[in-house]
C-alpha cells in the first residue's frame, strides 16, 4: 500500500491525448469531482443525523436492512445509515488535514533538498530513505498507539509517516525546474531565493504537487480507516467509517450489512479522490506538453 | 562497477544509522511505558513498589543515552532480549512467526507476478486497446479498495454464505494427515493470499504496462519485428526484458508494503505471522519485540534495496554511470 501511494498510481496514460482535450478534466474525473462535492454536502448536513446515530435501542439490535433502517442496525440497535452519514465529516476532515500535514512536511523537506542540493540534499535524502525503509503501518501503529488517543494523534501519525513520498516528489519537481533558463534569468536579474521559489518555481511545480496532494487525501482516509478498524484510531464515541467497521468481524455470521455499507462509503470516497487525482494529472500533463 | 557498488554501500551506512536511531527514539521518547501499560486501563493494579521493581529489572530507570548504548551493543550481537509478555527470547518468537508470513507473502507475490506480468505485457502491447482500458479500470478500482473491507466481504461471501472456505486460522481444529490435511491448510490460505495479492497487483501491472507501452515502438523492438519476429516474440523478448529493470529495482521497496499489509490481513484471518506479532506487541507494549521487528523490517528493506540497485547496475550500464536512476 505504501509503495503504491508513494509513487502514486502509475497510470501515466501515454498517448491518450486523442480522446481528452488538454487542460480539461476527463469525464471520469468530473464525475469523481461531483462525488467529492456530494460527500462534502453530506458532511455539511450530517449534524442533523448525529442524534439518530447515537440513539441506542437494544430492542432493535442487528436488524437487517428494511424501509425503517435502509442500512440495517448495528450491535447496539443504532441506525447504520445515520451512523455512516454522521461519520462522513470525521473521515473527510481527518483525511484532508492528515494529507495536508504530510504534503506540508514533504514539500518543505523535498523543496529544500532539491533547491540547495549538495550536503543539504544528501542529508535530507538519507532521512527520506530511512523513513521509507519502515513498513508504514509499523510506524503508524506505534505512533497511534503510544500517543494519547485523539483526532490530532491520528492526523499527526498519518502526516509524519507518509511525507517521504511527497518529499521525493517535490524534490524531483524542483530539480527539474531549478536550472531552467527562466529561473537562471530571474537569478541573474537579482531575484531573491524566496521570490524565485514562489514566483517562478511554484507555478510550474504546483499542478503535479496538487495531483500528489489529491492522491494523499485518498491514502490518508484509507490509513485513518485502517487505524480505527484496528482499534488504535479515534477514541470512542467518535466513529469514522473504519471505526464502525471495527465491530463487523464479530458479527460476520449474523450481520453482513455492518461490513457492507460503511465499507462502501469508504471505497466510494477513496476511489473518488484517486480518480480525481488521476484526472488532474492527465489534464495538467497534457497542458504542459502543449506549451 | 566497483566504484558504483562502493558509492552505493557508503550511502547505506548513514541510512542504517538513521534507522537504528529512529527505532530507538520512536519507542523511548513516546509517553507511556510497559509498566504504565500494566496499570490503568489494563484492569490490573500494580503497586508503586512493583512498578519500580519492574523498571529496574528492565533497565527502564537508566538514563536514555545509557539505555541506547546498551541496546546497540546487544543488537550488534543479534541479542534482542526477552519478550516482556512471555519471557521467551525475542528471536525465538520472531522465528516462530516468520515462516507463516513468508508462506503468505511469498504465495501472494508469486500470484501477483503471475497475473501482473502477462496482463501488463498484453495491455502495454496495445495501449488504449479494449484489454488495456478494461484492465486499467478494474486495477484502478482494486487500488482504491481497502484490504480489510475486501477481506470482510470475501469472508461473508465464501465462508459464511457459501461455506466453501474457512473463516480464519491456519488449519482446522482436528489435524488431518496426508492429502486431506494439505487441502485443509491450502483452503485456509486462499482468502488471505487473495487479499494480499490484489493490492500490489495494480502497482505491478501498471508499472509493466507503462514500460512495455513506452518501449514497444523503440528502434530495437521494431528492428526485431523487421527481422521477422512475431509481435508476441518482439514484445516478450525485447520490450518486456527492458521493463524488467525498473521491476527489479522496485522489488526491494515492496517488502515494507507487504509487511504493512500483513498487519491487517493477519489480524483479520488470525494468522500467526509477523504482522500479528507486531500488532499484539504494540497493544501489550512489548518493547523488545517491537524494537526487534521494526529494526529487522527496516534493515532487510535496506539490504534488499541495495541488492536490487546493484543488480540493476550490473544489468544496465546506464544506471552505473548515472544517466538514469
Amino acid at each position: 500500500m505504501n509503495e503504491a501511494a508513494a509513487a502514486g498510481f502509475p497510470a501515466g496514460r501515454a498517448g491518450s491525448s486523442a480522446r481528452s482535450r488538454p487542460g480539461r478534466l476527463s469525464r471520469s474525473a468530473r464525475g469523481a469531482l461531483a462525488v467529492v462535492a456530494f460527500l462534502w454536502v453530506v458532511a455539511a448536513v450530517s449534524p442533523l443525523f448525529s442524534a439518530r446515530a447515537a440513539e441506542i435501542r437494544l430492542n432493535d439490535r442487528l436488524l437487517a436492512p428494511s424501509r425503517a433502517h435502509p442500512f440495517g442496525t448495528d450491535d447496539l440497535g443504532r441506525d447504520l445509515l445515520a451512523r455512516v452519514i454522521a461519520a462522513t465529516p470525521i473521515s473527510l476532515a481527518i483525511g484532508t488535514t492528515a494529507a495536508a500535514v504530510s504534503v506540508l512536511i514533504g514539500f518543505s523537506v523535498g523543496a529544500t533538498a532539491g533547491w540547495f542540493g549538495g550536503m543539504v540534499d544528501l542529508v535530507l535524502s538519507r532521512l527520506v530513505e530511512v523513513v521509507l525503509c519502515f513498513p508504514v503501518l509499523f510506524l503508524l501503529l506505534a505512533l497511534a498507539a503510544f500517543l494519547p488517543p485523539s483526532p490530532l494523534t491520528v492526523i499527526f501519525a498519518i502526516g509524519l509517516t507518509t511525507w517521504p513520498g511527497d518529499a521525493r516528489f517535490a524534490r524531483a519537481e524542483i530539480l527539474k525546474t531549478r536550472d531552467l533558463d527562466y529561473t537562471r534569468a530571474a537569478r541573474s536579474a537579482g531575484a531573491s531565493t524566496p521570490r524565485i521559489l514562489v514566483r517562478h518555481l511554484l507555478p510550474v511545480a504546483a499542478p503535479p504537487l496538487l495531483v500528489s496532494a489529491a492522491f494523499g487525501v485518498g491514502w490518508a482516509i484509507l490509513a485513518e480507516a485502517a487505524l480505527s478498524f484496528l482499534g488504535v484510531g479515534l477514541p470512542p464515541p467518535m466513529a469514522s467509517w473504519g471505526g464502525i467497521l471495527a465491530v463487523a468481524p464479530a458479527y460476520i455470521e449474523d450481520a453482513w450489512w455492518i461490513a457492507l455499507f460503511p465499507g462502501l462509503a469508504l471505497f466510494a470516497t477513496v476511489s473518488a479522490y484517486n480518480l480525481l487525482a488521476a484526472g488532474l494529472r492527465e489534464a495538467t500533463t497534457e497542458k504542459s506538453v502543449n506549451r | 562497477m566497483t566504484r558504483y557498488i562502493a558509492r552505493r554501500l557508503a550511502f547505506a551506512v548513514p541510512t542504517l544509522a538513521g534507522i537504528v536511531v529512529l527505532v530507538f527514539a520512536l519507542l523511548h521518547l513516546a509517553p507511556g511505558s510497559p509498566v504504565s501499560a500494566l496499570g490503568e486501563g489494563s484492569g490490573r493494579r500494580v503497586s508503586q513498589q512493583a512498578a519500580h521493581e519492574m523498571q529496574r529489572l528492565y533497565g527502564l530507570d537508566r538514563p536514555l543515552p545509557e539505555r541506547f548504548a546498551r541496546w546497540i551493543s546487544r543488537v550488534a550481537r543479534l541479542d534482542f532480549g526477552e519478550s516482556f509478555v512471555d519471557h521467551r527470547p525475542v528471536l525465538a518468537r520472531i522465528g516462530e512467526a516468520l515462516p507463516y508470513t513468508l508462506v503468505l507473502n511469498g504465495l501472494a507475490l508469486l500470484l501477483t507476478l503471475a497475473i501482473a506480468v502477462p496482463l501488463g505485457v498484453a495491455a502495454g502491447g496495445r495501449p488504449e486497446g479494449s484489454l488495456d482500458r478494461a484492465s486499467s479500470a478494474i486495477l484502478f478500482a482494486l487500488y482504491s479498495l481497502p484490504a480489510f473491507w475486501a477481506a470482510l466481504l470475501l469472508q461473508t461471501l465464501f465462508s459464511v454464505k457459501l461455506r466453501w472456505l474457512p473463516l480464519y486460522g491456519v488449519a482446522s481444529d482436528l489435524p488431518e494427515g496426508g492429502a486431506a490435511g494439505f487441502l485443509d491448510r491450502a483452503s485456509h490460505l486462499v482468502l488471505p493470499v487473495l487479499c494480499l495479492t490484489y493490492g500490489s497487483l495494480a502497482f505491478f501491472a501498471r508499472l509493466i504496462r507503462s514500460s512495455v507501452a513506452e518501449t514497444r515502438n523503440a528502434d530495437y523492438v521494431l528492428a526485431a519485428r523487421a527481422r521477422g519476429l512475431s509481435r508476441r516474440q518482439a514484445l516478450w523478448k525485447h520490450a518486456f526484458r527492458n521493463a524488467l529493470i525498473p521491476l527489479v529495482t522496485l522489488l526491494g521497496l515492496v517488502l515494507p508494503g507487504l509487511l504493512s499489509g500483513s498487519v491487517i490481513i493477519e489480524r483479520i484471518f488470525a494468522w500467526p505471522g509477523l504482522g500479528r506479532l507486531y500488532f499484539d506487541s504494540i497493544l501489550s507494549r512489548d518493547y523488545p519485540v517491537i524494537l526487534a521487528l521494526s529494526l529487522l523490517g527496516a534493515v532487510s528493506t535496506l539490504v534488499l534495496t541495495l541488492v536490487a540497485d546493484i543488480a540493476s547496475a550490473v544489468a544496465d550500464p546506464r544506471v552505473r554511470d548515472g544517466s538514469i536512476s
